[in-house]
């Protein structure tokens, strides 16, 4: 069996992939891990990521499953699950092996790991949908606004197209609370993310007017509630408590 | 009628307090409909699928900024809050006051957009002219690019609606009441036929809409979410059938994309209006809302669901369960070959799960544990289907054995907005007694007198 050990990253993962399909290795035969444990019977293959390889890969992808499953295929690489590389490659495998038209590739969930793939994508797509609405931005006493989230997937870079549309007159920043890194917009240009090693998250000044607005929407959240339907349950239920924590209303 | 406050005076922070506390009993608060990128100079866009952005304490969505442009108004509706002879503290927003919430609201990313409703001043005309301007300036000089949801004042010059409905991504006007008759009762200044012409005359706007659509691709759009509308459940006697009879046949004349329904809140204590011993009818609006969606997504009737002679919902049962034991001549249905409008009926299984069962079955043979992989609720589909000709377990295909097995565990759940599932025992929890015990009857049987 033939055992290629990548990065937790879309880029290592798709080189992978590529090597994968250049090798003539058998799907069933052949697994992608992001551990480092030893496997029995195994040949290891350490993966480097190669950018040539991985635009090969995402036009091969686009050109034959469509932009919506390659992007439903990020969004499950997007997830914390250790198996989602397994998952994602034997997925692609089982498309290009049967007559998988553009937009039918989960299509097959009765496939175990198209399945798994379209599970953990499932998950990160209704995370990015429900940071498009949980997330928070505050105004800094330089004018910037500031966001701060800590999501399950690492979703930052499907949020920021969003944002970015949205307010394209606005200076903002997201900060990954978990993964600590920042995905910045300056006005008038395109976004990018910063990481690093010694990357902290600053000491944050608000605006005067950001504490009245604050004000003035914790007032709004209390009154528009009826009290006659009062039903906590049911608003944790649609708005779980990890969101909450980084929600100025709650804190 | 003199007011404490002296509107000028009053902060933005007291205004948005009463104007909210007086819109909070508008349903609608969807930001859905619309897909619209951003331009590139403004701010905002819309997201066909709507996005909530935030919960409140009763568990309803906050998407958009609901407020009232002012609460004084001339009518004197019974179950109003803001009825005229009610007395409250008033106040009014001026639309540079509305623009600067929205837009400093809008980019905090608290709300999606603006929902903007108003009690009636002078006339409904004037009260429209004010929406208008409001929302000329919101698009036009703050250039806002989001979702705005406004109500269209029924009686109003149908030129302000019809320059509104350019500017709005949704319009609505609210029926109130199902029937005319409780309307008079309870709104002595509206009438049926003033709420239904605006209706009218925006579905023929979106109509001719499409077009000029299809001619001049940059042509204005008109009301591009489509229109939606609410009705009170609980103030007035009409049964659940009329309720879903007035429904069905707005969403068919009328091409309304949401009919809401709003459980009865006793805000005024008006001796026209029913005393709710348990609370606003939350049980009752849930099921219509959950036959609401059977006649949109699942091609069921009214007719279907309710008749003359059952013009309730089932209590224990949600319509779909209920209409499905009522029709066991049609079940059970062969997972692997019914189409799709078959599979739509299966209590258990929904519009994403019947979906999913189409696509896959054309690349395998579905088992029973292939459908709970596909998220199909078998715990009430079990009793109505088969895989490859078999059931999951020997059930009997029989009304009766089907109802106590589908309510068997629910009976044990209270449906309370309190979410409580268990109480004490009491001497008197029999469940034969029809009405509430007196207090001298509790009195004799303490001490033992009959």
């Amino acid at each position: 069996m033939k055992v290629y050990r990548c990065q937790d990253s879309l880029e290592s993962i798709f080189t992978a992939i590529y090597c994968a399909y250049e090798e003539k290795c058998v799907p069933e035969d052949t697994c992608l891990v992001l551990h480092e444990e030893p496997l029995l019977f195994a040949e290891d293959v350490w993966v480097k990521a190669d950018c040539t390889k991985v635009i090969k890969v995402m036009e091969a992808l686009k050109q034959r499953f469509g932009e919506e499953d390659y992007l439903f295929l990020c969004l499950a690489l997007s997830s914390g699950d250790e198996d989602k590389a397994q998952a994602v490659y034997r997925t692609i495998a089982h498309g290009f092996r049967g007559k998988c038209h553009p937009g039918h590739l989960f299509d097959s969930l009765a496939d175990d790991y198209v399945l798994k793939a379209f599970t953990l994508a499932r998950n990160a797509e209704r995370e990015v949908h429900h940071l498009k609405g949980f997330l928070r931005f505050q105004e800094l006493e330089n004018g910037i606004l500031y966001a701060k989230i800590g999501p399950v997937n690492n979703v930052v870079t499907f949020l920021m197209p969003h944002f970015a549309d949205r307010l394209p007159v606005e200076d903002f920043v997201i900060y990954d609370d978990k993964r600590n890194f920042f995905a910045i917009h300056p006005v008038g240009k395109q976004w990018y993310l910063l990481s690093g090693e010694n990357l902290e998250e600053p000491e944050l000044r608000f605006s005067a007017a950001e504490i009245k607005y604050r004000e003035l929407f914790l007032r709004f959240c209390s009154s528009i509630t009826i009290q006659e339907r009062k039903n906590t349950d049911l608003q944790r239920n649609l708005c779980p408590l990890r969101f909450q924590k980084y929600m100025v209303e709650f804190s | 009628m003199e007011y404490l406050v002296n509107g000028k005076e009053m902060s933005l922070m007291d205004k948005l307090n009463i104007l909210t506390d007086a819109a909070k009993y508008d349903v609608a608060c969807t930001s859905s409909g619309v897909e619209r990128q951003g331009n590139g100079k403004s701010i905002g866009n819309c997201v066909a699928s709507g996005i909530c952005h935030s919960f409140s304490g009763d568990g309803r969505c906050i998407s958009l900024l609901k407020i009232l442009m002012t609460n004084e108004c001339i009518y004197d509706c019974k179950y109003c809050r803001n009825r005229c002879s009610n007395d409250v503290p008033r106040a009014t927003f001026t639309p540079g006051e509305i623009c600067t919430l929205t837009m400093e609201f809008y980019r905090r990313n608290y709300i999606e957009g603006l929902f903007l409703s108003s009690g009636i001043i002078q006339n409904p005309t004037i009260t429209m002219e004010l929406i208008y301007r409001t929302l000329f300036l919101l698009r036009s000089h703050y250039g806002f690019n989001g979702y705005i949801h406004v109500k269209a004042i029924p009686g109003a010059d149908p030129e302000i609606i019809r320059r509104t409905g350019f500017l709005a991504d949704r319009m609505s006007v609210n029926l109130e009441l199902p029937t005319a008759e409780g309307l008079h009762n309870l709104a002595p200044n509206k009438h049926r036929k003033t709420i239904l012409s605006p209706m009218r005359q925006i579905q023929n706007g979106i109509q001719a809409n499409k077009y000029d659509l299809a001619v001049y691709r940059n042509a204005p759009k008109f009301v591009a979410g489509g229109q939606s509308t609410q009705m009170i459940i609980g103030a007035t006697p009409e049964n659940d059938y009329q309720i879903l009879n007035v429904a069905e046949s707005l969403y068919d004349k009328f091409a309304l994309k949401r009919v809401f329904y709003s459980a009865f809140v006793n805000v005024t204590g008006d001796k026209a209006l029913p005393v709710l011993q348990g609370g606003p009818p939350l049980l009752r609006e849930h099921r219509l809302y959950q036959a609401d969606w059977l006649l949109r997504f699942y091609g069921f009737k009214a007719a279907e669901l309710l008749d003359e002679k059952r013009p309730f919902f089932n209590v224990m049962l949600d319509p779909k369960e209920d209409w499905a034991v009522r029709h066991l001549e049609y079940f059970p249905v062969e997972v692997n070959k019914a189409p799709m409008e078959v599979l739509l009926r299966v209590p258990g299984i929904g519009v994403t799960s019947a979906r999913r069962i189409v696509a896959a079955r054309r690349s395998a043979v579905l088992t029973f544990a292939d459908l709970k992989k596909l998220r199909v609720v078998l715990k009430r589909a079990l009793f109505f289907v088969t895989c490859s000709g078999k059931m999951m377990y020997p059930v009997k295909l029989d009304e009766d054995y089907i109802i106590r097995n589908l309510t068997e565990e629910r009976e044990r759940i209270q449906f309370g907005s309190d979410g409580m599932s268990f109480r004490q025992m009491s001497l008197f929890d029999d469940g034969s007694f029809t009405r509430p015990l007196r207090q001298t009857e509790i009195l004799q049987a303490a001490v033992g007198e009959f």
